[in-house]
């Protein structure tokens, strides 16, 4: 208990004693950490509104004309049930039927202002119906699987190539966003090993006299741990709070900006910051032992490390 | 006590600073290392200390040998072993309390055991008055008083100085010296490295003479220089 506390208090002594050092520790897990928590934040925004935007209809199946060209009444009602069965398709509301009179109110709104283009019959507007996939690599099989229906099916679209693209898009955005987060991280621990390493180099005649006076390896890795852990929880904290106040107050910003979606939202916050939090302080712990084990390897004797007149230049 | 038995130590770059060196001392023994800047004195203080390993022979400090100690166990070797430096190594950051305390600290010793045996300690040295002084605020002999007691703070069986008079007047030294006696009234074996003639002749302890790293002469009550016979 007494080398517990001591151990603590001469870390939080050193904290206080080495306050720009240790700003600089801070500041070096602030800058990383903040640039590859903001990337990941991108990346989730990313993947959140191609999400959103591979919602809804994937294939429309426009109808003939029911009770025409030996259509039979019924055939839409028999199709819109069939393919309602279908195991490709979202259920349970994953298929509508869009009759001819909510076509025409939707051509209405679509080109609504548009006078000549509203000038038409609408009767040639045929009715269809709207299919929302289970999964969108499903498109092909459903129409073909409408295709063979000649008889009532008119003609077959998917959103397939927008579709595709857009997971092309959002798979390139994931790695990228990854790769950066995973390189920002990586060069967080370094920046926080060299920042370390030079806080103890500036500490190294402490260390010294330390093993002169007989305390073991451990002892004295042990407050220059709790530095860095320290260090590295301050940093975190500060990086995720700063991103987090940042991202929600853009996503308030961009509200009216209804195409894009900023708000990743609390969970994922609280998931990744606490991650992020953790992470601090393994970067901090993992500087401090890479920064101190090559420093006690150095210095494996005591008598000899400390020059003349060293200690009075501290 | 302490037994070095046919010490060499060959540096890198083939520079011996020992060359089969062997003599004993005794619990209790006041021992002088004497001889020319580069004949080896530190070079033996730091070996009895597994500051470095030696290249060939045995050493033994408190009945271990030293020469085969695991390195986790150095710590614990040098707990048994005060030291004490030309430069006196003292932390600036803190007070001459916290300097002293520093040596029982990572020892694990409680706080109401500290306190007590620190200012036992500081009053041995002459320094009570001082004990929130910082280092920077004394002059070199009082620094020196403190290095003295952080190595017998914890009291050691041995203590090792390697020029502890080096940095001061021949004034301050005696004062050093009387403190270093008093100690090896204790009990405590001392081995003193110096090349300061006046400290070793008026001490007429038991003299090591070393010369490129070879024991020259071991005399009992002796002299800096050999005296003609």
């Amino acid at each position: 208990m007494n080398r517990l506390f001591f151990l603590v208090r001469e870390a939080l002594v050193n904290l206080r004693r080495n306050l720009l050092v240790v700003a600089g520790a801070v500041l070096a897990v602030f800058i990383s950490l903040t640039l590859a928590f903001g990337a990941l934040v991108v990346n989730e925004v990313l993947r959140l509104n191609t999400l959103a935007w591979q919602e809804g209809v994937h294939v429309i199946a426009f109808l003939n004309d029911a009770g025409v060209n030996g259509v039979p009444t019924d055939a839409h009602e028999q199709l819109l049930a069939e393919v309602q069965t279908w195991e490709e398709v979202k259920q349970p509301d994953g298929a509508f039927y869009v009759d001819k009179a909510q076509a025409w109110v939707e051509y209405q709104e679509i080109f609504a202002g548009q006078d000549e283009l509203l000038a038409i019959d609408p009767t040639i507007l045929p009715a269809s119906i709207r299919i929302e996939l289970v999964d969108i690599d499903l498109h092909e099989s459903v129409a073909f699987k409408l295709q063979q229906q000649q008889q009532v099916v008119r003609r077959v679209d998917t959103a397939a190539e927008q579709i595709e693209q857009l997971q092309n898009l959002s798979s390139v955005l994931n790695v990228l966003g990854i790769g950066m987060a995973v390189i920002l991280g990586l060069s967080a621990v370094v920046l926080i090993a060299n920042t370390i390493r030079l806080a103890i180099y500036a500490r190294r005649d402490e260390v010294e006299i330390m093993k002169l006076v007989g305390a073991s390896n451990w002892y004295i890795r042990v407050p220059f741990l709790l530095e860095g852990m320290i260090e590295g929880l301050l940093g975190a904290a500060a990086a995720v709070f700063l991103v987090w106040i940042g991202s929600s107050r853009l996503a308030d910003a961009l509200t009216s900006f209804a195409l894009f979606h900023f708000d990743v939202g609390t969970d994922f916050f609280l998931r990744w910051g606490l991650l992020f939090l953790l992470f601090g302080v393994l970067a901090g712990v993992v500087g401090s032992m890479l920064g101190l084990s090559r420093h006690l390897r150095e210095s494996e004797g005591v008598a000899s490390a400390v020059p003349t007149g060293t200690l009075e230049r501290v | 006590m302490i037994r070095l038995e046919n010490v060499t130590k060959v540096y890198e770059g083939g520079t011996i600073a020992a060359h089969d060196v062997s003599f004993e001392m005794q619990k209790g023994e006041f021992t002088f290392l004497v001889g020319p800047s580069g004949s080896g004195k530190s070079t033996l203080i730091r070996l009895m200390l597994r500051d470095e390993p030696v290249t060939r022979g045995k050493i033994w400090v408190a009945g271990k040998d030293i020469t085969t100690l695991p390195k986790w166990k150095i710590p614990f070797l040098r707990r048994s072993v005060g030291t004490v430096f030309q430069d006196y190594k003292l932390l600036p950051t803190k007070t001459v309390g916290e300097n002293v305390a520093f040596a029982l600290e990572v020892l694990g010793r409680p706080r109401s055991v500290i306190a007590p045996q620190v200012e036992q300690v500081l009053d041995l040295v002459g320094l009570s008055d001082k004990i929130a002084r910082y280092p920077k605020q004394l002059s070199g002999g009082e620094q020196q008083r403190v290095s003295v007691a952080r190595a017998f703070v914890n009291r050691p069986p041995i203590m090792l100085c390697d020029e502890p008079t080096g940095n001061l007047d021949p004034k301050t030294s005696v004062g050093i010296m009387k403190l270093l006696d008093r100690i090896n009234r204790t009990g405590t074996t001392i081995v003193m490295a110096t090349h300061d003639h006046a400290i070793v002749d008026a001490m007429q302890r038991r003299v090591v003479a070393l010369d490129n790293g070879r024991v020259m002469r071991d005399e009992e009550a002796g002299r800096y220089e050999r005296v003609p016979e």
